[in-house]
């Protein structure tokens, strides 16, 4: 536990004492609903055909699942940041097991996704008149809390294992461009080609934002929506496993 | 208990060659710690020495938990590197030699989060904090984030940092590594305290006269085996008629380099008007070649002495032996 705590203090101290990780953690989010998901709302009009929702309200899942992949990504860049200075391997030599390392990493990754998660919807609700379906939000808590650690194990995965920022980089823009728009973030399949549907369907983030969006608007078959959740669960403890496998062979 | 602050018993480490394409061998595979047996008595400066690639900082990763062996045995004050890490962990205190803090982290708290991983009460943890960056003359520095400072204060940083915990065993790969020499000679006093206190000091470093000054007991490693293991003036004991000569003329001696190269030293050094050589003969044949040389001009300073360890290790990495 005093290992697991450690760590904690140590990322709370990072990202506190800077501003600019902290704005895009947890403020960009906002930005994003607030400009894209209005201006989408517009564009489209309400409601949307089919779902009977507003954008916005569709949008709401989206926006958490964004952030929880942004945050993902952000801690796992700092594991990367560690290794490039060297501080990380000094740190492998300290009190805690490889596990322990990465649990204090992904807790912190969850309590962050969860404070964000709160302003995002509450900002849906209060402003934008999102219809929050609130006898889920019990759900909605399991889905960011599991959805942000998936991620990290995942993009962890790839910070461990390339060696070149450049490469990382690159690797993650690439996650981000395919994952974020071959998956239902920010608009329905259905209308969609046949292909692109399949592709989607095959996404794990569309697992992530199909359950983040039944628990918050309640759009979804439930059988559907139980084994995207179970799909995505297997998908984070293989990540989760690959991931600690990938730090114990760190030398 | 165990009185060994560590001991490795036929430790051998290889690093599997790289693969290129097809999976064909690019590279061969390397032996970098090869059967070596040593152990490492609590409350010693112990030396590590050996020129670039000769393993010391692989068995460094290996006695820290970095690394696993690929076979042979490690342990730690008593715990097995390998079934154990985490009790090595809670035991250790590790410096390595590429540049490694936290960069988005002040100097400060550099410290403070360094204890917190060692489970230092915060408050005494603050107070040893003051305490350190006085040491490392770092208090105007405090409080800048380290990726702000240069490599030399984030050097000072990194070593800082094992002074704030009480690990019994500490490892210091290259510790003086952009160093100013005022402060390298403080560090130096320093480790020496903690070494009086009980703590098992592990250095590493091509700067031969630290180890000279600091170490207890050095051992000096070639491609993965041990070439020589003893305190300085055992080491010495292995270069008998090894001899340091300095000497000094008003002006250097015109064609004094014909004269040099018939003497064959085996090291040689010429600055400004000064000689330095180290000569392996017999004593008399020594004293006989300096008055040769000092005959050549007019001598304001002669000095012989004993081999340097620097001497030594240059005698013992020619040896055949350790170029096998």
């Amino acid at each position: 536990m005093a290992a697991l705590l450690a760590v904690l203090y140590r990322e709370a101290k990072i990202r506190f004492t800077n501003l600019i990780w902290m704005f895009f953690d947890l403020f960009y989010p906002l930005i994003y609903f607030l400009l894209f998901g209005v201006m989408m709302d517009y564009t489209f009009g309400s409601p949307l055909a089919g779902l009977g929702v507003d954008y916005t309200a569709f949008f709401l899942a989206g926006v958490l699942g964004m952030a929880g992949f942004g945050i993902a990504t952000n801690t796992a860049w700092g594991f990367f940041f560690d290794r490039d200075n060297g501080i990380f391997y000094e740190m492998l030599t300290y009190p805690m097991s490889r596990a322990q390392f990465l649990l204090g990493k992904v807790v912190f990754n969850l309590l962050l996704a969860v404070v964000q998660a709160t302003l995002t919807v509450g900002l849906g609700v209060l402003l934008l008149d999102v219809p929050l379906r609130w006898e889920r939000l019990p759900l909605l808590l399991a889905g960011v809390v599991g959805g942000a650690a998936g991620w990290f194990f995942f993009f962890a995965i790839f910070a461990l294992k390339i060696r070149r920022n450049d490469l990382f980089n690159t690797v993650v823009n690439l996650f981000y461009f395919l994952l974020l728009f071959a998956s239902s973030m920010f608009y329905p399949l259905d209308p969609l080609p046949g292909w692109f549907r399949a592709a989607a369907q095959l996404n794990p983030l569309t697992w992530h934002v199909d359950v983040l969006r039944f628990s918050t608007i309640g759009v979804g078959d439930p059988w559907r929506i139980l084994l995207e959740a179970a799909a995505f669960v297997v998908f984070s403890l293989a990540a989760f496993a690959y991931a600690v496998r990938t730090l114990q062979q760190q030398e | 208990m165990d009185e060994d602050a560590f001991a490795v018993e036929e430790l051998v480490k290889v690093y599997r060659g790289r693969r290129g394409w097809l999976g064909r061998p690019a590279s061969a595979p390397v032996r970098a710690v090869d059967g070596m047996s040593f152990s490492v008595r609590r409350g010693e400066i112990f030396g590590l020495l050996g020129p670039n690639g000769a393993g010391k900082t692989t068995l460094l990763k290996i006695l820290t938990t970095l690394l696993g062996p690929t076979s042979g045995r490690a342990r730690v004050l008593g715990f097995d590197v390998v079934a154990q890490p985490l009790e090595v962990r809670r035991r250790i205190s590790l410096v390595i030699q590429e540049s490694a803090a936290e960069m988005f982290l002040s100097a400060r708290d550099n410290l403070l989060t360094y204890a917190r991983f060692h489970q230092r009460p915060a408050a005494d943890a603050r107070r040893r904090a003051d305490v350190v960056l006085e040491k490392f003359h770092l208090v105007p520095e405090a409080d800048r984030k380290v990726q702000d400072l240069s490599g030399g204060f984030r050097r000072r940083v990194q070593v800082a940092k094992v002074f704030m915990v009480d690990t019994p065993l500490v490892f210091l790969d290259e510790f003086s590594t952009g160093m100013d020499p005022i402060l390298k000679r403080a560090v130096m006093g320093y480790l020496r305290e903690e070494a009086a206190r009980g703590r098992t000091i592990v250095l590493t470093t091509q700067v031969l006269s630290e180890a000279e000054e600091l170490c207890d007991d050095i051992l000096i490693m070639n491609q993965g085996k041990e070439v020589a293991r003893g305190d300085l003036y055992a080491l010495k004991l292995l270069s008998r008629g090894l001899y340091e000569v300095t000497i000094t003329y008003d002006q250097m001696p015109a064609g004094i380099e014909t004269e040099l190269a018939r003497l064959e030293p085996v090291r040689l050094h010429i600055e400004a008007n000064t000689l330095e050589l180290a000569l392996k003969a017999e004593e008399a044949e020594v004293l006989e070649r300096v008055s040769a040389l000092a005959r050549l001009g007019h001598v304001l300073k002669v000095e012989v002495a004993g081999a340097s360890l620097e001497d030594i290790f240059i005698e013992l990495m020619k040896a055949p032996e350790a170029k096998s």
